[in-house]
């Protein structure tokens, strides 16, 4: 199906099922949001729409990624979803359909997608945040699969996820990139143990994971055993790529609605003017990588980039709702205020969640300039 | 144009632009037909030439067939634009009757150009007069390799004043402000390589400096900058708003700025010298910046309008 087509389909039915789709409550809460999350999923993929973009292996109906990124901007920028907890699918199916076995992956993209579950991706520890190379939770070879021990931080959304993508070393402790194996772990497993972590923005979707001796089937290894770093650096193109054009959408949609409440003669127009070509340039790279994206191209370290501008913006956009509405923000009473105030405290992790701002600069130092090793 | 077309002209352009500058590329771009490929394919013509001309530290007199073909008039070498000033885009002359007061800038084609095209204020016209009725003044300034051209005066036209449709002034603005954006974009591009090579070779503390991540994080921010710029102005040549070009100028010249700043500290002392080539680009992206809207200018009238119509500019579409 060609994008205007699925576009004009897809604005139809979100007109004609505004009611069924638009969130019961609105008081922000975690569960609430996520109980929303897979309530749009759902209904989507009743209606075909979640399953475009999508092999047909693994219960999808094909055709272009751009789909995908459509709907994702339709559901956002409609602000029927929250973006970050929607986009997961964008960035852990992919990865299913690249490294696990293909039976695992029929089996299971299509819960994902359905809104049946949740997934959460265990990577960063207590040790191991930039230094993602350096993950010290074992994964040890036992009676055919494998036996994981250890400990996982800053999972998002552990707490409601059936299932976990997990880093883990299977390799020596000083194996570093050669000795990290991908694991498809179920999280209903006896041994494991999750933590929500309160946060400064009043949701706890970041999470401690333990896993104490905890079994993992064989087949439940994606990509080969040791390929876990390749695993991981195709994962993270995802990361930066269509997710974010959901965030766009997001971010619009919510500069828009602050510039609707900011009372005259509050901002500075050279503050405003040049949030908005933040905005707008982040855009325009990032409809460029949905586009590459849409081409076949394997995005690589360039999607950095991408990150850096996310980062860049949400923050200005959220500066700009500090300063604009500051009266809501600082000292507002109801759920709006709630939300800006959340969204605002939650807009200083930009820079920090996803690869720290400094990491993504690593990158591009290295990969795209040609600057070699950071040591 | 097709891809091979492209190709060979990038080619050509490349050469051009790395061995002339001035009067001798202008000449190399009559040679080539660069003018019939702007006819042929605008959006091919003023990228190729103007991001390599910016990346060569080149320039040439280009801008005035832009500006020309925009307004749909025939260009051609006998005949120079008068540009708006500097941080305008107002145009640069007051057409009364068969008398035109002038004041603007122009390139160095204004000099060796029998006649030049002046629309007026209000735009709703546009004249040619003669360039020896007006006074003409190679500017030395910043950037004395640019050849920029001040022209002030008022003379008399030398054919009927054309009138213009409303929508020709803000065409070759727009225009104009991307050729000038990719122009930003090669300077910058050029800067961030000079910066590059010399953080990999330059040792200190027994170590290359580009492994120091505070040298790094500069040049990378360098990079984001250019590709900002780079999106916007791809995304303001597929669509015709002239607000998306406008932003695609002011993040370019933004960019152009960052890069210059950066690029200078990470070249330290040899960025300094006249001998090292950093300087030449230091000095053109600050007047790039300033042709037809700063970056500082245009950000805040965008910042003006969208608080007036409580509006965002409409994102062109997935």
């Amino acid at each position: 199906m060609e994008l205007d087509e699925f576009r004009a389909g897809l604005d139809r039915w979100l007109d004609e099922q505004a009611a069924a789709l638009a969130p019961p409550h609105r008081s922000g809460s975690l569960d609430e949001q996520m109980a929303q999350v897979a309530k749009v999923k759902r209904l989507a993929y009743d209606a075909g729409f979640m399953r475009h973009g999508w092999p047909r292996r693994v219960g999808g109906l094909g055709g272009s990624t751009l789909l995908r990124a459509y709907l994702g901007e339709a559901l956002t920028g409609r602000d029927l979803v929250e973006p970050g907890i929607y986009s997961m699918t964008e960035t852990l199916a992919p990865t299913m359909i690249d490294y696990a076995a293909p039976e695992l992956a029929a089996a299971m993209v299509p819960r994902l997608l359905r809104g049946d579950e949740t997934w959460c991706q265990g990577f960063s520890e207590p040790g191991t945040g930039s230094n993602l190379a350096a993950l010290a939770c074992r994964a040890v070879r036992s009676d055919g699969g494998w036996r994981v021990q250890g400990q996982k931080v800053w999972t998002s959304l552990a707490q409601y996820a059936q299932r976990c993508v997990l880093l883990a070393r299977s390799g020596p402790p000083d194996s570093g990139r050669q000795g990290i194996t991908a694991l498809f772990v179920d999280m209903d497993s006896p041994g494991i143990e999750v933590r929500p972590i309160e946060t400064m923005h009043g949701a706890p979707e970041f999470c401690e994971v333990f896993f104490d001796d905890v079994a993992v089937p064989a087949d439940r290894t994606l990509g080969e055993e040791g390929g876990g770093w390749s695993v991981a650096m195709d994962l993270l193109p995802f990361e930066r790529s269509t997710a974010l054009w959901h965030k766009a959408a997001y971010l619009h949609r919510r500069l828009g609605d602050v510039l609707g409440a900011v009372p005259d003669g509050v901002l500075e127009p050279a503050v405003v003017g040049e949030t908005v070509q933040l905005l707008a340039a982040f855009r325009a790279r990032s409809r460029a990588t949905q586009h590459r994206l849409a081409d076949g191209e394997r995005l690589g370290p360039e999607t950095s980039v991408d990150k850096v501008l996310v980062a860049l913006a949400e923050q200005a956009v959220f500066d700009l709702v500090a300063a604009g509405i500051a009266p809501e923000v600082l000292l507002g009473e109801g759920s709006d205020a709630a939300r800006w105030r959340s969204e605002f405290l939650f807009s200083r992790a930009a820079t920090i969640y996803g690869g720290t701002l400094e990491i993504q600069r690593n990158i591009i130092a290295r990969r795209l300039l040609g600057l070699g090793d950071d040591t | 144009m097709d891809r091979a077309e492209a190709d060979l002209l990038a080619g050509t352009l490349r050469r051009a632009t790395e061995a002339s500058t001035g009067a001798a590329l202008d000449e190399t771009l009559e040679g080539l037909g660069w003018r019939d490929a702007l006819g042929a394919d605008a959006r091919t013509a003023v990228v190729l030439l103007f991001e390599l001309q910016g990346r060569g530290g080149a320039t040439s007199s280009g801008l005035d067939d832009v500006v020309a073909n925009a307004l749909g008039i025939a260009p051609d070498a006998g005949l120079a634009v008068v540009l708006p000033g500097l941080d305008s885009d107002v145009p640069p002359g007051t057409v009364a009757g068969d008398a035109v007061a002038v004041a603007g800038l122009a390139t160095s084609r204004l000099l060796v150009a029998g006649s030049a095209l002046v629309v007026g204020v209000g735009a709703e016209a546009v004249a040619t007069v003669a360039v020896d009725g007006l006074d003409a003044r190679r500017v030395g300034g910043l950037d004395p390799a640019m050849g920029l051209v001040e022209v002030a005066g008022t003379t008399g036209t030398v054919s009927p004043v054309v009138p213009l449709g409303p929508e020709r002034w803000p065409a070759a603005v727009r225009r104009a402000r991307l050729a000038l954006g990719h122009e930003l974009v090669g300077a910058s591009e050029a800067m961030l390589e000079l910066a590059c090579a010399h953080a990999r070779e330059r040792v200190q503390f027994g170590r290359p400096i580009a492994t120091f991540q505070a040298v790094r994080h500069r040049l990378a921010d360098t990079m984001v900058a250019i590709e900002s710029a780079r999106a916007l102005l791809e995304a303001a040549w597929e669509d015709d708003h002239p607000a998306t070009a406008a932003m695609a100028k002011a993040v370019a010249g933004r960019a152009g700025l960052v890069a210059a700043r950066h690029c200078q500290q990470v070249l330290a002392g040899m960025g300094f010298t006249a001998e090292h080539p950093l300087h030449r680009f230091v000095r053109r992206v600050y007047v790039l910046d300033e042709l037809f809207g700063s970056a500082r200018s245009l950000t805040a009238a965008l910042g003006r309008d969208v608080l007036a119509h409580r509006r965002l500019p409409a994102p062109a579409p997935l």
